[in-house]
């Protein structure tokens, strides 16, 4: 190992002089600006990475959303093509909760699992770096399909011979974010492997493909973090909730990713190599094709939505000035959700024909799980009953989220009833539920959190009246937007549809949606753009300006990159409120901080590593498209995977130590406490 | 363990590693991928389980091609192979490197007389007319098997890797028998589920008269 060459400490680490690895290779330990921000493997850094990449695929899901209803503003529509509308609604589903709220979320649990749990950085801070950028080139490969789409409409291809051969054209995904086979996979016998869908769906496979590792690569780092990198008193049960939902959804991550990582493979297989796993000319089920995506895709709906209630469980204490209601059962809860969660899959395959009994087991199940969702509302809301409550915009957004929520949950335990669902299968009361729950619900959560810890994250405070304004626009552009659909669906309009017919009674609350969705864009830009503001020219804070519970606010604004100076010795849950206001519950851990802070070196090899995955990603589609020797790019990529991932084992962990600044790090007073 | 050398001191929250955690972790990540595609083989037997037909129209039953000796022979060689990585990891434990080389370099061999065994199988079921194109037992089989073997490989070359990284001198210690144990996890872990693949894929074809699915021909007419 090559610790045995530490540099002297130092304060700053373009103090350093620079450190060979064991590879022979400089390490990118000094740098600034931009090898700095790809090399890092500060997670503060790359959480920050992840929300401004999060924000920007928010904004290219959020035109394609308002292009869709643009469409359906007025029936018979020809603002776009049925072929074009297909593809916008499957990558807005598709970049919504892969490119937007997915990445969202793990920009908050890298920025905020380890200043909760009091360590440095996470387990494995060169695996989080490869995480990021697996994300980044998984939702490059995604949206590149678009580059060929348009490329296409200009007529481009037109001179290439094997374009002549291609059938169905559309270059973007339009299979629906669930791809449905058969529609997304082949027909006929002996590996003839004809297609319905064009390119679109071999871009949209390996492209679930990468982002699904990058997931899995990050959550099994977020596992390890927060069991095993708790400072000194903080138990399980001291844990604030967002670490608690992180660890759930982590969890609920690596059990439910491998089955859609099967299912994709299986595609794959089909659209590429003539296998027949979906096949119906040659035996195969295409009903498996729903059974193993919803075994992922339910968990998935927890996924998205318990880091926002995590985010919400913070927000609420906070600005009631009391602590949580019921904690322990708040994140028994949790747990319940994440467990039931896997049983539940079938509530979105009754009309498939299961048979009596394991419909009406679904729809108890599905009944039950309203159970621990309800159960978080009601002790959010005794968290805020008798409260001194003051409204700051992450709190006005956290209520918002508490309404909206519990509308999607309303209209989720109607379909749980199985009859029910029959009629509401494939409407757009189906669309209304779930924007309820996952604009409505995960996005004002997510923006809560957004707004409340971003005087953390750069040290400076967003402005409260536009933040005000944004948020009453979305609340009321969403409601404008998708309240109108629930009547919508149960008047019968389908979704997935590229217009409709006057006539129908359709028309006054599609145009009204349509008003609403502007006005909701409207406020997301202002909403985010206020972040933007904030990041660059807010106003300074200090370390804790909405009096927080838990030990990120006892940091200083922004974070040091050390974090701690000292380990913090925790005695109590919400341990840095009850020691500001009472009795002092933070100790430091005395583990030598005179000496400095070992960090760990930045590396060029998990962007090299995951950079692999381009060659693959445009190497599959490119194969199945039938171009010639495109499998060579993919040989490529594997090549250049395990390239990256063998030096990066090869050039060690390498590290640097930091001199800490005096004690400033650290909460006030250097006691140890008895706990 | 972290990449951060004073974590190499710092006693974790659990007292387990944090390169053991993951591994396990990786693993139950890993129980739900081989689940997945167990299950479908599984289901897709009992949907069909008259087996294929090959390219010249005849009706092939699943008991005609395997050959439960050649497999039974591959499993007790991957099986012993789990044994030699125990005893490697065990020596790694002792800092015995020399005794760690031999041992991994027995693991090594036996998983590539493993590959070989697959290679030759799918290279004969092939020529028997099972094809992953003509039917949804052949993309069933060929793939599961096929995501075992790429398991088997890519522990085979991590072995490698780990075997030419000990002339280094650099594996050893705690950390270096840490890795030498997570791959040792990763290792015995794909030989678990190769265990319940023959007993699942290949051995309850043989139950009975007609195989646990009702559709092998009975002994005499074989």
């Amino acid at each position: 190992m090559s610790h045995d060459s530490h540099h002297a400490p130092v304060a700053c680490k373009t103090e350093l002089a620079p450190e060979r690895s064991d590879l022979g290779l400089y390490r990118p330990d000094r740098a600034t600006g931009w090898t700095d921000w790809l090399t890092t493997v500060d997670h503060k850094k790359i959480g920050i990475l992840y929300g401004a990449f999060a924000m920007l695929y928010f904004l290219i899901g959020g035109v394609e959303a308002l292009a869709i209803r643009t469409q359906l503003a007025r029936p018979d529509n020809d603002f776009v093509t049925a072929r074009m509308y297909n593809q916008l609604f499957t990558m807005h589903g598709t970049t919504m909760i892969f490119l937007g709220v997915m990445p969202l979320s793990a920009a908050f649990f890298n920025f905020l699992v380890p200043l909760q749990v009091g360590a440095r950085d996470v387990a494995f801070p060169r695996l989080n770096a490869f995480s990021l950028w697996t994300f980044v080139f998984g939702a490059f490969v995604l949206n590149a399909s678009w580059l060929f789409e348009f490329g296409h409409l200009a007529g481009w291809f037109d001179s290439f011979a094997w374009h002549k051969a291609l059938v169905y054209t559309d270059f973007a995904p339009a299979n629906g974010w669930f791809s449905y086979a058969p529609l997304s996979g082949t027909f006929g016998a002996n590996g003839q492997a004809l297609r319905f869908t064009g390119v679109g769906t071999d871009f949209w496979i390996i492209g679930i493909q990468v982002l699904g590792i990058a997931s899995l690569a990050a959550s099994f780092n977020f596992i390890c973090t927060i069991i095993n990198m708790r400072a000194k008193g903080m138990t399980m049960m001291r844990l604030p909730v967002f670490t608690w939902m992180a660890l759930v959804t982590s969890v609920l991550i690596i059990l439910a990713f491998p089955a859609i990582t099967v299912a994709l493979i299986e595609l794959m297989f089909d659209r590429a190599f003539g296998a027949n796993f979906f096949n119906p000319s040659a035996g195969g089920q295409p009903v498996l094709w729903q059974h193993l995506f919803w075994i992922f895709g339910h968990p998935e709906v927890y996924i998205l939505v318990l880091p926002a209630m995590g985010i919400v469980s913070e927000v609420l204490p906070t600005f009631s000035g009391k602590s949580l209601f019921g904690y322990p059962i708040i994140v028994f809860s949790g747990a319940v959700i994440g467990f039931l969660g896997f049983a539940v899959w079938s509530h979105h395959m009754f009309t498939t024909g299961l048979g009596p009994v394991p419909t009406a087991a679904f729809s108890l199940l599905t009944m039950a799980i309203a159970v621990p969702t309800g159960v978080k509302i009601f002790n959010w809301l005794g968290t805020i009953w008798g409260g001194r409550i003051r409204f700051t915009p992450p709190m006005v957004l956290a209520l918002g989220f508490i309404w909206m929520f519990m509308c999607g949950g309303f209209s989720g335990v109607m379909h749980s009833s199985a009859p029910a669902d029959s009629q509401q299968q494939d409407s757009y009361f189906v669309i209304a539920h779930f924007h309820y729950v996952l604009l409505g619900g995960v996005l004002l959560g997510l923006m809560a959190g957004l707004y409340f810890w971003f005087p953390k994250i750069f040290g400076r405070m967003p402005n409260a009246p536009v933040a005000y304004l944004g948020s009453a626009l979305v609340i009321l552009g969403f409601n404008l937007a998708f309240g109108p659909m629930h009547y919508l669906g149960l008047a019968g309009q389908p979704r997935r549809t590229h217009t409709y017919h006057a006539g129908n009674g359709w028309e006054t609350w599609n145009y009204v949606a349509t008003i609403g969705a502007y006005i909701l864009g409207i406020g997301v830009v202002i909403v985010f753009g206020n972040l933007v503001w904030t990041a660059f020219r807010g106003k300074k804070c200090g370390s804790d300006p909405w009096d927080g519970r838990t030990l990120e606010w006892s940091l200083p604004s922004p974070v040091p990159e050390y974090n701690f100076a000292q380990a913090p010795v925790v005695a109590t849950r919400d341990a840095f409120f009850e020691h500001k206001h009472g009795a002092k519950k933070i100790g430091l851990e005395n583990d030598g901080g005179e000496a400095g802070v070992h960090m760990p070196s930045q590396s060029w090899m998990p962007m090299v590593a995951s950079a692999g995955f381009l060659f693959i990603g445009f190497g599959m589609p490119m194969m199945a498209m039938g171009i010639p020797h495109a499998g060579w790019l993919v040989i490529s990529g594997l090549g250049v995977l395990f390239l990256g991932i063998w030096l990066w084992a090869l050039e060690g962990p390498g590290g640097y130590m930091l001199k800490t600044p005096a004690p400033s790090g650290a909460p006030a007073p250097a006691e140890t406490v008895a706990h | 363990m972290s990449d951060t050398a004073a974590a190499h001191e710092a006693p974790t929250s659990t007292g387990i590693d944090h390169k053991k955690l993951i591994m396990w972790l990786f693993l139950a990540s890993d129980c739900m991928f081989f689940g997945t595609l167990i299950s479908t083989h599984l289901l897709y037997r009992k949907l069909f389980p008259a087996g294929f037909t090959d390219a010249e129209g005849h009706q092939r039953f699943i008991q005609d091609l395997f050959s439960i000796e050649l497999t039974s022979f591959s499993t007790f060689i991957l099986l012993m192979s789990s044994f030699l990585m125990a005893l490697a990891v065990s020596a790694m434990h002792k800092g015995q490197v020399k005794s760690f080389r031999r041992n991994v370099l027995g693991v090594i061999v036996f998983g590539l007389i493993f590959l070989g065994c697959q290679v030759f199988e799918f290279t004969h079921f092939y020529h028997k007319g099972l094809t992953i194109q003509n039917s949804v037992l052949g993309s069933t089989f060929y793939v599961l098997t096929g995501t075992h073997g790429t398991h088997v490989a890519i522990g085979v070359l991590w072995l490698i890797l780990l075997y030419f990284y000990s002339f280094t001198g650099k594996l050893g210690g705690h950390m270096g028998a840490l890795d030498v144990e997570v791959a040792g996890l990763y290792w015995h872990f794909v030989d678990i589920v190769w265990i319940i693949i023959f007993t699942a894929v290949y051995l309850v074809e043989y139950l009975g008269p007609y195989g646990i699915w009702g559709s092998g021909l009975p002994a005499v007419v074989k």
